[in-house]
């Protein structure tokens, strides 16, 4: 697949007579984070991690700028952005705790990281290529708190500070010290090519009272084709209200098909496509199901599957999020029965509650079934529900129904996922944040 | 108030939320047992779980009790009771969220089993036999229930889909016009959305069915903006089916022609050729048996796939005793049979192969599952 999207990405680039940067060639590298305990890789593609450097280019204004986690989200954030010159080098991050501060309260700052990274297309009097991405690490910090932040640079030449607006973001709790905490997860897939309707969802989960998400679980898709920068200019500059306030947890999609771009935007944990974490009472486990040997399905990705899962078996609540469904009545795609062969044993072994897809574009709910006959469980106390959320803004798909769909609709909808101790409610809602008919409830 | 005053509204504040606790852990220790009984599929599990909903004083388990006993008693079968309890979960929960869900699902279920249950047992009945389809290996037997089914209830809300299904069993077991007629009827059953979901499936029907002019018309009718856009893609990809078999069986017939001139042409004249023909060649007892056993064991799977199976093995014998019969007749002829026409012929027939194996799968939904296994892989189960 991944050659005929490069091959469509090269032809959309001549086309439009941008020819694609041939002339970088990054083979990435890895670099230790200072006070975090982990190392940052990037990709082949990408040049290897570089610490921030007091160098500033014609415009070194901070855009897209959006929150990941690589390590403990209860006392960790990655905070990533690139500038309007793609020159710049500087990396930083003045920051504070306490909510909605003004930026002569933000009185700490980290140096981050940058590297570069290749993709189409280069346009004149576009983006320059390569691309330059910025992170900046903050670890250490506490639990179930707020803090303020902005990114940017001082240029000591100039005197001149180019640094973002002032964002808030809060830590995921510490159940040992609040038992009582709940969380909010915003769950999407499949934008796609259309943003005007991402764009209305990103406004819906900035303005929801109370339900405000404290992550965003996307199930992938977000690009048509993974390596074409501009769509991501898209994806991410309608979601910077959303994505500087709100870490965001990405599985690939077979659109992003594993592309440097995807790979160098959004920093998470491990390979950045198999791995686990938990938030709350949730143990989220993200697992990729379009990987570049496809035999890794049943091979390594299997395995990363396996593992932790094993490993979070004694957690609340077991989320886990891929791209490709294992149950979807809709025509379109439907149910991925290698998928089912896959990994359904180890849904089933490990107990897991929610299964989140995208893929089909369209909104779907499961009874809570065990099995690949599948067998419907008399309550939803046993199970494992799995939700199509695909519906991100993408051309919609005709839904269907089967024996096991509990509610289905080819609408455009989001999701939140509230999460206690206790409960986890699934509510999806509609463009206009009228909720939407299918739900799901579950106690323990 | 005076600090004795303030000790006194203390203590029944205390005594209050100690009181309030002990209902709540009394509330859940009746709600986790009726639960477990639900688990193990203990039917008087709904008779605790809605012991737990009626319970006072009213606790954050009478809300969920109420839920997880409609979700027991509708997976159950009894969609009746299942909507007298979200009622009682929506009369007394505090929670929006679980109103509005529970107002979901009591809309849902009214949509099939009316909105005081009164088709409740049919819909029941409905499930217990589409489910039974699902997993029978000879559909008939279920498709005459269903079809008694639909008969005895006319006025069931989900007679359409009743319908669909008994169209998708009789296409399953072969019976296209049949599986058409039903899914007309389903069409003229139906309503609102549930009419456009019927329209679509009878339009693809017709589509795998070849009735490209009946699934033309239908697309037509249907106002719903995306399953419109899917089905007139796929009439596209039907139609170019369609003209590939026109192609191919002119093709065959120019074969076949070919054959017939070639072969007066070794044997001299008509009736010489005809009794070569009369003989069937060493290729064909060769072959005979192989497609004999092919054709006794695709009875055994798919009737779609055991028919394809069947045109195949009947072409490719045909294909052999006409090849076979023509170079016997170049080697009576001439005594040998040189390379180049050994490979035009080869090529022929290896063409005329391919072309019957074509229009064998190219019906019904043959072809769909040949494209789905080369996409997916076969189903690991």
């Amino acid at each position: 697949m991944r050659p005929i999207f490069l091959g469509l990405a090269i032809l959309a680039g001549c086309v439009k007579g941008n020819p694609i940067d041939t002339k970088f060639l990054g083979n990435g590298g890895s670099m230790a984070i200072d006070g975090c305990g982990y190392s940052v890789t990037t990709q082949m593609g990408a040049e290897a991690p570089i610490a921030s450097q007091d160098l500033f280019g014609a415009d070194p204004t901070p855009r897209l700028v959006h929150l990941g986690v690589i390590g403990d989200p209860k006392t960790s954030v990655v905070v990533q952005w690139r500038t309007a010159d793609e020159v710049t080098r500087a990396s930083t991050i003045r920051w504070a705790q306490g909510a909605n501060l003004t930026a002569d309260q933000l009185t700490q700052t980290t140096s981050g990281i940058h590297f570069a990274y290749t993709g189409t297309a280069c346009a004149v009097g576009g983006p320059t290529c390569p691309y330059r991405q910025h992170q900046a690490h903050l670890c250490g910090l506490q639990p179930g708190t707020t803090y303020s932040y902005q990114v940017g640079g001082h240029d000591p030449e100039t005197g001149a500070d180019h640094f973002s607006p002032v964002y808030t973001f809060h830590t995921a709790p510490d159940l040992t010290a609040d038992p009582a905490a709940s969380i909010v997860a915003g769950f999407v897939g499949d934008c796609r090519g259309g943003y005007d309707v991402w764009q209305q969802f990103v406004n819906q989960y900035t303005t929801m009272s109370l339900n405000t998400p404290d992550v965003i679980l996307f199930s992938g898709d977000a690009v048509t084709v993974g390596i074409t920068q501009p769509e991501w200019e898209e994806f991410l500059g309608e979601g910077e209200p959303l994505f500087a306030t709100t870490q965001i947890i990405f599985a690939d999609g077979n659109h992003e098909d594993n592309a440097v771009n995807f790979l160098s935007q959004f920093a998470q944990p491990g390979d950045q496509e198999n791995f686990g974490m938990d938030w709350g009472y949730a143990h989220i486990t993200v697992a990729n199901d379009t990987p570049e040997d496809p035999s890794a399905i049943t091979g390594a990705n299997h395995d990363l599957l396996a593992q932790d899962l094993a490993a979070s078996a004694n957690a609340t609540w077991k989320i886990v999020m891929h791209h490709q469904p294992m149950w979807s009545s809709s025509t379109s795609h439907g149910s991925n029965v290698m998928l089912q062969a896959a990994w359904q044993p180890l849904i089933d072994q490990y107990h897991v509650d929610l299964v989140l897809n995208g893929h089909d574009h369209d909104f779907e709910v499961t009874l809570p079934i065990v099995g690949m006959a599948p067998t419907v469980q008399p309550t939803n106390a046993t199970g494992t529900v799995y939700v199509v959320g695909g519906g991100g803004g993408a051309e919609l798909y005709p839904n269907g129904s089967h024996a096991w769909t509990a509610c289905s609709e080819s609408n455009y909808e989001a999701s939140v996922i509230h999460i206690s101790q206790s409960k986890l409610e699934l509510d999806a809602f509609h463009t206009d944040g009228t909720a939407a008919p299918c739900g799901f409830m579950k106690t323990k | 108030m005076t600090r004795r005053g303030r000790g006194a509204v203390l203590a029944v504040v205390l005594a209050c939320a100690r009181v309030a606790a002990a209902d709540d852990h009394a509330a859940e220790q009746a709600f986790r047992t009726a639960e477990q009984h639900a688990v193990a599929g203990d039917r008087q599990a709904l008779d605790e779980l809605e012991a737990v909903g009626r319970a006072r004083p009213i606790t954050r388990w009478n809300d969920q009790a109420w839920i997880e006993a409609a979700q027991f008693a509708e997976r159950a079968g009894d969609y009746a009771r299942a909507e007298r309890d979200l009622a009682e979960a929506i009369a007394i929960t505090t929670d929006d969220r679980l109103a509005r869900r529970a107002r979901g699902e009591l809309a849902r279920l009214a949509g099939f089993a009316g909105e005081n249950g009164q088709w409740s047992a049919v819909a029941a009945e409905h499930e217990k036999l589409e489910q039974q389809l699902a997993a029978s290996g000879d559909p008939k037997p279920v498709l005459a229930e269903l079809e008694a089914l639909v008969a005895a209830n006319p006025g069931y809300p989900r007679a359409w889909a009743v319908m669909v299904v008994i169209a998708e069993g009789w296409e399953r077991d072969g019976d296209s016009a049949r599986a058409l007629d039903w899914l007309r009827r389903a069409k003229a059953a139906a309503s609102g959305a549930d009419r456009v979901h019927a329209s679509a499936e009878l339009a693809r029907t017709a589509m795998r069915a070849g009735e490209l002019a009946e699934a033309r018309a239908v697309i037509e009718t249907i106002g719903d903006p995306i399953a419109a856009r899917e089905l007139r893609a796929a009439f596209a990809r039907a139609e170019l089916r369609r003209d590939v078999r026109w192609v191919v069986l002119a093709l065959l017939a120019v074969f076949v022609v070919l054959a017939a001139v070639s072969l007066r042409r070794q044997a001299g004249a008509w009736p010489a050729a005809a009794r070569r023909l009369a003989r069937p060649p060493v290729e064909v007892w060769y072959l005979l048996p192989i497609a004999v056993v092919f054709v006794i064991v695709g009875t055994t799977g798919n009737p779609l796939v055991a028919r394809s199976v069947r045109m195949i093995a009947i072409g490719g014998v045909a294909i052999a005793w006409i090849s076979g019969a023509l170079l016997d007749a170049v080697r009576a002829r001439r005594g040998f049979v040189g390379w180049r026409r050994a490979a035009v012929h080869a090529l022929f027939a290896a063409v005329a192969a391919l072309g019957v194996a074509y229009l064998a799968i190219d019906r019904d939904r043959v072809i769909d599952l040949v494209i789905e296994t080369w996409h997916e892989g076969p189903e690991l189960r």
